[in-house]
């Protein structure tokens, strides 16, 4: 039998963590603070959440540091490309 | 545990490459998928063949809405205006609703994990029909943003696939995303209907865990389509 890593109250820990975050989230918008700002806030959550979710939900915690970097890698990529799309369009704004 | 594992690993080719996958009494349950039974790997430790090729899927999947996303992006980027005049803005509101019950479905279905590995049947089958409702209350969700259900969806307000940039991204990206939900329920039910019929008896989690793992990662989609659809273009440019 494999290894199984079953704990409840790390789940609803999570489910717990996940809500506030969504409510921040969506609270944040509603601030009315400057567009940059607001972007990274908004990048920045949405980045926690989904970690959360992968850590512990999806077991990538529990799982060998080969395969987690195996996933961690190829998940980053499409992540690098819209940072150079971003510094890229910021570059083009600059009153040159 | 030592012993028996042992007693697990020879027994494997013995009983694992017959076609006899039913009913013979063991106190591990060695009987069904043998690759749920390999020892050990030095790389991949006990994860299954399974889920390692769930994994890769879900890599190659998510660099598919990395596309679409930072397609998105570029076009969002570089237009002057986004919102043309008699296009409805998003229901942050709404669809903040539709990911709280993602988060919801996900709880679900670890829970539904939690109670086939340490063998409660009525658990795990309860709390995957829990699972399964929640993804078909979310379609219901998108067919009412779209369509509108007591009230004028987005088409009827007058965003047309088509007819801007802003139209076809977001229905492009979400209806993507939507397909993956209705996979989602699809393979749910499946895995409902095979833990109905005993499949998943005795601790037999490997096939929950595998689907749990696509189920996982629609939410986790959907939480970088919430955030990035709905939430980022809301602010004021």
């Amino acid at each position: 039998m494999s290894k199984s890593h079953v704990n409840r109250k790390e789940y609803w820990a999570i489910f717990a963590v996940l809500f506030l975050l969504t409510v921040l989230e969506v609270g944040v918008v509603y601030l009315g603070i400057a567009k940059t700002p607001l972007f990274v806030a908004l990048t920045g959550l949405a980045l926690v959440k989904a970690t959360c979710v992968g850590l512990f939900f999806m077991h990538l915690k529990h799982e060998t540091p080969i395969l987690r970097r195996s996933i961690a890698i190829p998940m980053s990529i499409p992540a690098f490309y819209a940072l150079i799309l971003i510094a890229e369009g910021a570059w083009r704004r600059l009153p040159w | 545990m030592s012993t028996s594992a042992v007693s697990a690993k020879e027994a494997a080719p013995k009983h694992g490459s017959g076609t006899h996958a039913h009913g013979h009494g063991h106190d591990h349950d060695v009987q069904g998928d043998p690759h749920e039974h390999w020892p050990p790997d030095a790389q991949f430790g006990t994860a299954s063949l399974g889920k390692i090729g769930m994994w890769f899927f879900l890599c190659s999947d998510a660099l598919s809405f990395g596309g679409l996303l930072l397609a998105y992006g570029i076009l969002r980027g570089q237009s002057t205006e986004w919102h043309h005049p008699g296009e409805p803005e998003l229901g942050i509101n709404f669809t903040a609703g539709l990911t709280f019950l993602l988060i919801c479905s996900s709880v679900t279905m670890v829970l539904a994990h939690a109670a086939a590995v340490e063998n409660k049947r009525k658990e795990m089958l309860t709390f995957l029909g829990l699972t399964i409702l929640g993804g078909a209350l979310f379609l219901c969700g998108q067919y009412k943003e779209y369509f509108g259900i007591g009230g004028p969806g987005l088409i009827e307000e007058g965003l047309v696939f088509g007819h801007s940039a802003y139209a076809s991204t977001f229905y492009l990206i979400t209806s993507f995303h939507g397909c993956h939900v209705l996979t989602g329920v699809i393979y749910l039910t499946v895995i409902f209907i095979r833990a109905l019929l005993g499949q998943f008896e005795g601790g037999k989690h490997n096939h929950i865990e595998i689907a749990g793992l696509f189920w996982h990662f629609v939410d986790l989609v959907w939480i970088i389509v919430f955030t990035f659809v709905y939430l980022v273009p809301t602010t004021p440019s």
